[in-house]
Parts: structure tokens; C-alpha cells; sequence
């Protein structure tokens, strides 16, 4: 096989991957409010809130822990080069506008993708071996109704409260580095962020973690639609899910930021 | 309106169904009735096609030409909401029972009815009770799938088929799984909603003792063809070879190059000896 002809491959297997995400996508949106509680049907938004529970408050510790670490770490870092100019002081901004622009969504992006996708995927994947999605469609049932609607609404809430949670740790780890190395009172501190963040920032890395949710959520239920044969198959299914998953997030961090920018949303700019 | 006159008329009536997959053809021209209130078993080794043909049924995969009427509606090329109207009228016990996990026994059974009817919850939750004791699990309606044992969950798949009082009963592998005296028990049951309800029910399977135990006519699916359809009495007599040899469990001659191995490794030995 030529170079060329690879590529070509390579090319038409990808667009067929975006085409049915987009696709998919499509679906599910349309059956967000079947979700919600009062305006949709019954106790569906129960289902909603289970999902919420998974993949938003069980991944809080280790977006926190990983928010914590990369924050002192970049303080840690940027304080070493910033310290020769005698600018430690725009440490905090450093931080701040690092994890507000950037990190923030792209941290809690990735460690949803390693939990969620991954969970996503699995569950999907089982439920296509054991038959259930064929008996939700005998049943004249929608399996996106059933199955992605609710994971898919929960995802679209847990992520922006992450990746609020995020800032706040990232943040506070840049605080907890110049409290340990030069002794700033927190006070100081908190008036250097304020002064740092625009509230455009704070939109723009919430409407971020909203296309991460998107992206995470139907990479991780189409690989678990895409399961046929046995269980082996569910766990390659899931390797998949968590690698393209991390793989689209970094994408389309790129695509958004530079749409932002092009936009001349961002403060960048 | 379709009518209602029952003997001559097919409720399933499948015409020339082929499909293939790539070059392989896994359903040749497969042209099937299925009567009203009859009980029709479509048996067939592994490979043969009967899980395809299950799904092109049920609507789950569409054929690569023919047609496939249930009730008069023509499934291969109706519209999406006509395709649920039809599903419906069906019921399927899938081989895996294919309960929803995160629900109970009970709930599962009243999902159907608690998402495509307008009935009030008391209303379902009798329902939901009677499907259940009908199968002999009313005592179990509590339960979730993974409390049960195999024969349960397969009893508690069939009360969710009948949740919602379909005309057509599916069963893929009914007795898969489960020891003789449980998979004689699902027979009964089988027997028993065709008798008491008048559906009609279509059973895939390619357990023999259980076919012949529940089926008013016989349909054996071979490498994609329909090799026969008849009552039971004309197909334990059938001579055709492919029926005799699933009739009598003998296996296919192994492959050549195997063979001769095997036989001169055989010819060797009793020179030995």
C-alpha cells in the first residue's frame, strides 16, 4: 500500500468517525428534554441525576488532586524564570490565567475522558453484547432516549462544575507555592487573581468544558455502539474510547481556542 | 384495514429475504409463512442463518432484497413509525434475556407499558403483577436480573414480551443455557401462552427435543437456504441428508488434508498393533 493510498485510508476513516459522532450528537440533542424533570416524561431525570452523580462527584477527587498538582507545578516552574526578572509577582497571574484559559477545561477534560468514556463505552458495549439495545428497539423504544440523552445531559452538567472546581484548585496550589516561597498573604494573592480573571475568560472555558462533555460523551457511546461479537470486544471498545476520547479533547481545545481567538473573543487576542 | 380471516393468511410472510455479507451469503432467497396461532420452529445449526433471519424479523437489519410482511405491513420499506406500530404487535424473548439491569424484575416488565401507553401507574403495576404470575414469578417481581437464575430471568424476558399483550411472540434460543427440566418448563410456558393467549410464536432454536416438543410445523435453515418446512411428523421421516444428519447428531466429515492424516495416522496404528 503507497503512502498516499494510507492516507487516503486513514482520511475517509476519520470522516466517517466525525460524521456519525455528528450525527449522533444530533440525535441526543433533540432528546435533552425529555430529560429534564417537569417538562420531560416521568421519572427520566432521575436516570439524569444517577449519571450526574458518576461523572461529575466520583471524578472530584481526582480532578482536584490532578488540578493541584499542575497548579504547584506551574507556579513552581514559572516562579524560576519569573524570579531572574524580578517579576514573581506575575506567578499569579501565570496560574490563574493558565488554569482559567486553558488548564482548567483540558485537565478536567482529560480525567473525565480516562473515567467516563471509558465507563461510557463499557456500559454501551455490555448492553449491545447482552442484547438490550436490540430489545429497547423491539420494544419501539429509543436507545438514545434510553441510553445517551441522560448520560449525555449529565455530562453537560457535571463538566462546567468540574472545571470550575479545577480553577479553584489550580489556583489555590499557585497560592499554596508563594505562601511556602515568599510568604504572601492570601489576601495579596486573592486580589492579584481578581484582577487577573475577565469575566470573558470564565465564559469562554465554561463554554470549552461544555464541547469536552459533548466530545467525551459520544466518543465514548459510539465505540460502545460499535461493540459486536463478545465480551472481549467491550474491553477493546473501551481502550478505543478513552484514546480517542483524550485524543478529540486536545483537538478540539485547539479548534476552540483558535475559533476564540479568531472570533477575537479571547482576551489574546 | 386488513382482515381479519385467519388459516390463509400469514402473519409473518417472509418472500425471496436474501442478504449477504460481503461476498459471503448468509440468507439465499428465504421464503417463509408463518400462520396465525401457530407455533412455527426454525431450527438450524451454527452458521446457518437463523440469527439473520431472527433480525430481519424483528427489523433490526434490513434485507438486501426481498420483502417481509408482518400483519400486512411490509417492513423492508415502511416508515420508521410504522415500523414501531408493528413492533407493537410483537414480543421478543431474546437468548440472553436482555433485562435492564438497573431495573427490577417488575419494572422491566412495566417499562413497555409505562412508555408507550397512556395507562395510570396503579393500572401497570397490576399488569406488570398478572404478566409476571402468568410465568410463575410473581413472587420474584421484586427482584433485580442479577438475583435470578438463568431459567428466571428467561421466564421474567417472556413476561416482558407479553407486557404488552403483542399477536407475535419471538423466541431466540429458548432453551440455551438451561438444564432439561427448566428448558422443559419454558416449553410448557410456551405452550401454554399459545393455547391460552392464541398468539402466534415464532421460536428459533437448535434444540431438537425442545422443537419437537412445542412446534405445530418445522423450518430447518441450512447454509443460508430453507431446506424445509413441514409439520413434525413429515420432518422426523425426512430423508433429505442435511435433516437426517441434524436429526441424528452426526458431525460433518472432518477436512480432507485432516482426514488423511488422521486415517493414515489410524492405519499406522493398527499395522502396529
Amino acid at each position: 500500500m503507497s503512502l498516499l493510498e494510507q492516507v487516503g485510508r486513514a482520511l475517509i476513516v476519520w470522516s466517517e468517525d466525525i460524521g456519525a459522532l455528528v450525527l449522533q450528537w444530533w440525535a441526543a440533542l433533540w432528546r435533552l428534554p425529555t430529560m429534564l424533570p417537569a417538562v420531560g416524561k416521568g421519572t427520566r431525570w432521575v436516570a439524569t441525576l444517577d449519571q450526574t452523580l458518576l461523572i461529575g462527584v466520583r471524578a472530584l477527587p481526582m480532578v482536584c488532586t490532578m488540578s493541584l498538582s499542575i497548579g504547584f507545578v506551574l507556579a513552581l516552574e514559572g516562579a524560576a524564570e519569573l524570579r531572574r526578572f524580578g517579576g514573581l509577582i506575575y506567578v499569579v497571574d501565570l496560574v490563574t490565567l493558565g488554569f482559567l484559559r486553558e488548564l482548567g477545561a483540558l485537565v478536567t477534560g482529560v480525567a473525565v475522558s480516562g473515567r467516563s468514556a471509558s465507563a461510557i463505552s463499557a456500559e454501551v458495549g455490555t448492553m449491545v453484547v447482552t442484547e438490550e439495545m436490540d430489545a429497547l428497539r423491539v420494544m419501539g423504544l429509543n436507545p438514545v432516549e434510553f441510553t445517551l440523552a441522560p448520560r449525555y445531559l449529565a455530562a453537560l452538567i457535571a463538566m462546567p462544575c468540574l472545571t470550575i472546581v479545577s480553577n479553584i484548585c489550580g489556583i489555590f496550589a499557585g497560592y499554596v507555592f508563594l505562601a511556602f516561597s515568599i510568604e504572601m498573604s492570601f489576601r495579596v494573592y486573592f486580589r492579584e487573581v481578581l484582577e487577573a480573571i475577565l469575566l470573558r475568560d470564565v465564559w469562554l472555558t465554561l463554554i470549552k468544558s461544555l464541547v469536552f462533555a459533548t466530545v467525551i460523551v459520544q466518543v465514548g457511546y459510539l465505540e460502545g455502539l460499535r461493540v459486536s461479537g463478545g465480551p472481549d470486544a467491550v474491553g477493546r471498545a473501551t481502550t478505543t474510547a478513552v484514546v480517542k476520547s483524550i485524543f478529540m479533547v486536545i483537538l478540539t481545545d485547539l479548534a476552540s481556542t483558535w475559533f476564540f481567538y479568531m472570533m477575537g473573543w479571547s482576551a489574546a487576542g | 384495514m386488513m382482515t381479519k380471516d385467519m388459516s390463509a393468511d400469514p402473519v409473518i410472510r417472509l418472500r425471496d429475504v436474501s442478504v449477504a455479507f460481503g461476498s459471503k451469503r448468509v440468507l439465499d432467497s428465504v421464503t417463509l409463512d408463518v400462520y396465525r396461532g401457530e407455533i412455527l420452529v426454525l431450527l438450524g445449526g451454527s452458521g446457518s442463518g437463523k440469527t439473520t433471519l431472527l433480525k430481519q424479523v424483528l427489523g433490526l437489519m434490513k434485507p438486501d432484497s426481498g420483502s417481509i410482511h408482518i400483519n400486512g405491513v411490509d417492513i423492508t420499506s415502511c416508515t420508521p413509525s410504522e415500523l414501531d406500530a408493528v413492533r407493537r404487535q410483537m414480543g421478543v424473548a431474546f437468548q440472553a434475556a436482555a433485562l435492564f439491569n438497573s431495573l427490577s424484575i417488575e419494572e422491566n416488565v412495566a417499562l413497555p407499558l409505562q412508555e408507550l401507553t397512556e395507562l395510570a401507574d396503579p393500572t401497570i403495576k397490576m399488569m406488570a403483577w398478572m404478566k409476571l404470575w402468568a410465568v410463575g414469578l410473581a413472587d420474584s417481581a421484586a427482584l433485580y436480573p442479577s438475583e435470578l437464575s438463568g431459567g428466571m430471568r428467561k421466564r421474567a424476558a417472556v413476561a416482558r414480551a407479553i407486557a404488552m399483550d403483542p399477536e407475535i411472540l419471538v423466541f431466540d434460543e429458548p432453551s440455551a443455557g438451561l438444564d432439561p427440566i427448566v428448558a422443559a418448563g419454558l416449553d410448557n410456558l410456551i405452550l401454554f401462552l399459545k393455547q391460552t393467549l392464541g398468539m402466534t410464536i415464532l421460536v428459533v432454536t437448535h434444540a431438537l427435543e425442545s422443537a419437537f416438543r412445542i412446534a405445530d410445523r418445522l423450518a430447518m435453515l441450512y447454509q443460508g437456504h430453507l431446506i424445509a418446512v413441514e409439520t413434525k411428523d413429515q420432518f422426523r421421516t425426512d430423508t433429505h441428508p442435511r435433516i437426517r444428519q441434524f436429526l441424528d447428531g452426526t458431525p460433518d466429515p472432518i477436512a480432507r488434508g485432516e482426514h488423511s492424516f488422521m486415517a493414515s495416522y489410524l492405519r499406522a496404528f493398527q499395522h502396529e498393533h
